[in-house]
């Protein structure tokens, strides 16, 4: 009895000491050294290792490790693949934060970048990437004024055309003048929906069913842009008077019209385009491999389909922003050797590497891209240097990438006063609510 | 956070050493044959079982109890104040707005009043039908439970080929054969919220289905022979014997799938996403605690949420209880 009643004792004791010690026994601040005396440097990636981009970032982790043998310095490549959309790997950002594992570099995707850094989770690059060096990306990672992050690659979108249907309708000549440095109007682009809707073909697909996900904000959001509107202020914070102003209600308008002419709708089909059943496709980079590899039946060569840059209102703007690398805030407090490997990663070497394999655009100006003039990727490359614009810098991300899709889920019989109405209030008292959170 | 796990932790092992005592000191005078080295033994035995409901069921629920009354935001996860209520103010201050959560309790009402009783009552239909001896009855079993073993997320997207909108969406090139034209479905908020009652209810039908038939294996034959004798048609059988024998799985059965019908979550997040005709209040917890990052909020939705199931379904005890 007695035996079993401290073996009892023992055994508690023995779980509360376990516990005690994982309390007390923190990550330290010092470097994570393996038994071959190097210094490691994790990086967390947000693909899957086998992925084609996966076996691009691990090349230029190997690469960086046989360079840096001597001196002893160590990356470790950590795959996280983002399977259900960027919130689960965010979520596996925070419980790294929480339990004091948050690798070195870690990647992140664009539109984060406000709240990350307000919340202390990025480290201010400010003073470790130089003026000079800056100067080189066509995009980086601000809030606040301070850099945050290096972007990877690009990305931009742009209408992906049938050439064999557009030539059957007689509008093939009329679209060859419209180029990145000479964008279509918005005029010009009902004008040729019209004439493909003639041809008796669904003129285009702006995939406004998209809009469960970033999709849709990510595609569309450039045509309020366009049309002289704006979603907040140039602090974040402010969203009443910007999101339901004139300008911005006449954008999305541009996009309603659509919709009531019949040039577009929800019901058109994910392949729809790449079986010919409609004229024009609103897509990114990627949608490029795609038609030089998987739809050959439909689209032998790019003498079958083409790309045209996004229509310009008052103004000309086009879609940016893909996933950075940012430097963390975690345990280890020295930088020198983890801003070695964000170099790297960002090199024009490694910016090529990578490019090469997701078929993106380099964010660097002074890579080698050998896009030829006219050229699919040429239109993105160009269409980013002119009228590259971001998504709003706001902390208040994801409440802005919700309204916008039930704006747009709600275009087509909803009544577009009420709808900007409820998603000003909406995001503005989520503002609100952030800039009023402590610290 | 390990600080406050091992307070809670502490808690709960002296909670625990104090029932182990109490039922040892208290053993005598219930005139209990009471062998205390066996006793210690069989509380050892439980032991890793209530480590384990410690850690994965209490402990996730004090937590969520404890940052209902802070203001938690998930990208700061070392600055948690104590806000006292402010989280329930702001419930119900964004509930007078009659704004998205507004439609998210209105159409969490709206899809139980309605998966209820659909789905119960399909349950008990293909129960009573495949009870019937003969007639391929294991096949049709396995049929009608087919759907409860495949994965919600999956189930949504095979619907979601059903409702497409245009000519492609299967019901609509079914309809199109009489004439009738193509219909967004899931877009139209008159038709959006009874297709995911009618997907969901026809997802978890089977399930219940099993439960009734276990219940009417239960009733005696000699019943049915006694209605039989005395000249009762299917209905009178049905209603005076089946139904009364049925009375405490059908009990069960309302109250979990009431409890489950609360909880609606995949079926709109996969078939519609964050919209106002759809958003349920698990959705709209969520969106709030995941995508928003308000923790503190959210486990206040979720508290009160808890709170409106758990009186719901002791009203529902104490209505169908036995007299």
């Amino acid at each position: 009895m007695k035996k079993l009643l401290a073996s009892i004792i023992a055994m508690i004791l023995a779980i509360v000491a376990a516990f005690g010690m994982i309390a007390c026994g923190g990550p330290s601040g010092d470097p994570d050294i393996d038994e071959d005396g190097n210094t490691v440097i994790k990086i967390m990636f947000h693909v899957d290792k086998t992925s084609v981009e996966g076996q691009a970032y691990l090349k230029r982790v190997n690469a960086f490790n046989l360079a840096h043998k001597e001196e002893k310095i160590k990356a470790q490549a950590i795959f996280k693949a983002r399977t259900t959309g960027a919130s689960g790997y965010e979520t596996e950002l925070i419980n790294n934060q929480i339990e004091g594992t948050l690798a070195d570099i870690v990647t992140f995707d664009a539109p984060n970048t406000a709240a990350y850094a307000k919340s202390g989770l990025f480290y201010d690059l400010s003073s470790l990437v130089s003026a000079s060096e800056q100067e080189k990306f066509y995009s980086l990672n601000k809030y606040d004024g301070k850099l945050y992050g290096l972007p990877i690659q690009e990305s931009s979108a742009g209408f992906f055309y049938n050439k064999k249907i557009f030539r059957a309708a007689g509008i093939y000549d009329m679209v060859q003048g419209y180029t990145a440095e000479n964008p279509w109007t918005f005029d010009q682009f009902k004008e040729v929906c019209s004439r493909l809707k003639t041809h008796g073909t669904i003129p285009v697909d702006m995939r406004i069913d998209a809009t469960k996900d970033e999709m849709a904000p990510y595609l569309l959001y450039p045509f309020i842009y366009a049309a002289g509107g704006s979603f907040t202020d140039a602090t974040g914070y402010v969203a009443t008077g910007y999101y339901n102003s004139a300008a911005t209600k006449s954008g999305f308008q541009f996009i309603k019209d659509l919709i009531g002419a019949g040039y577009t709708s929800y019901a058109i089909g994910a392949t729809d385009f790449f079986t010919e059943k409609v004229g024009m496709y609103l897509s990114s980079g990627w949608t490029i491999p795609d038609l030089d590899n998987k739809y050959r039946e439909n689209f032998a060569s790019r003498d079958d389909w083409g790309l045209l840059p996004y229509p310009k209102g008052t103004v000309a703007a086009s879609a940016t922003g893909s996933w950075s690398y940012a430097i963390t805030n975690n345990h280890h407090p020295d930088k020198t050797n983890v801003i070695k490997l964000l170099n790297w990663m960002t090199s024009a070497e490694s910016s090529k590497a990578i490019t090469d394999a997701t078929g993106m655009i380099p964010v660097r100006k002074d890579v080698n891209h050998g896009y030829a003039v006219g050229s699919p990727e040429y239109t993105l490359l160009k269409q980013l240097e002119l009228t590259g614009k971001e998504r709003p810098v706001t902390v208040a991300y994801p409440v802005f990438s919700t309204t916008f899709n039930q704006v747009i889920a709600g275009l087509g019989d909803g009544n577009l006063d009420t709808l900007l109405s409820t998603a000003t209030t909406t995001l503005q008292n989520e503002m609100n609510r952030l800039q009023n959170m402590r610290g | 956070m390990l600080t406050t796990t091992l307070i809670i932790l502490a808690v709960f092992i002296i909670a625990f050493l104090g029932f182990v005592v109490y039922d040892l000191a208290t053993a005598k005078k219930r005139k209990e044959v009471y062998r205390v080295k066996s006793t210690l033994t069989a509380y050892l035995m439980l032991l890793p079982a209530v480590i384990l409901a410690f850690l994965f069921i209490m402990l996730p629920i004090l937590y969520s109890l404890g940052y209902a009354f802070t203001d938690y935001y998930l990208l700061k996860p070392n600055d948690i104040n104590f806000i006292w209520f402010q989280n329930f103010v702001d419930f119900f201050k964004e509930l007078a707005t009659k704004g998205t959560l507004y439609n998210a309790i209105k159409n969490t009402l709206i899809f139980v009043v309605g998966v209820v009783p659909l789905q119960i009552g399909l349950a008990l239909l293909l129960a009573l039908f495949v009870n019937r001896p003969g007639f391929g009855s294991k096949i049709f079993k396995v049929c009608f439970f087919a759907p409860v073993v495949i994965s919600l997320s999956v189930t949504s997207f095979l619907w979601l080929q059903i409702l497409a909108p245009g000519e492609g969406g299967l019901l609509n090139a079914l309809l199109g054969v009489f004439g009738i034209p193509p219909h967004d479905w899931l877009r139209d908020p008159k038709t959006a919220m009874p297709c995911i009652i009618i997907l969901s209810a026809w997802q978890g039908c089977g399930y219940q289905m099993l439960i009734f038939l276990s219940g009417l294996s239960n009733i005696r034959k000699e019943l049915y022979e006694a209605a039989s004798l005395d000249g009762a048609n299917w209905w009178r059988k049905f209603w005076l014997v089946t139904w009364p024998g049925l009375r405490s799985t059908f009990v069960y059965i309302i109250i979990t799938v009431f409890i489950g019908a609360c909880r609606i979550l995949t079926q709109p997040m996969l078939m519609t996403g964050y919209q106002d005709q759809t958003v349920t209040l698990s959705y709209y917890m969520y969106q709030q605690g995941y995508t928003y990052r308000w923790v503190g909020y959210s486990s206040a939705v979720a508290l009160l949420m808890t709170i409106f199931i758990g009186g719901i379904t002791l009203i529902q005890r104490r209505v169908f209880r036995e007299k």
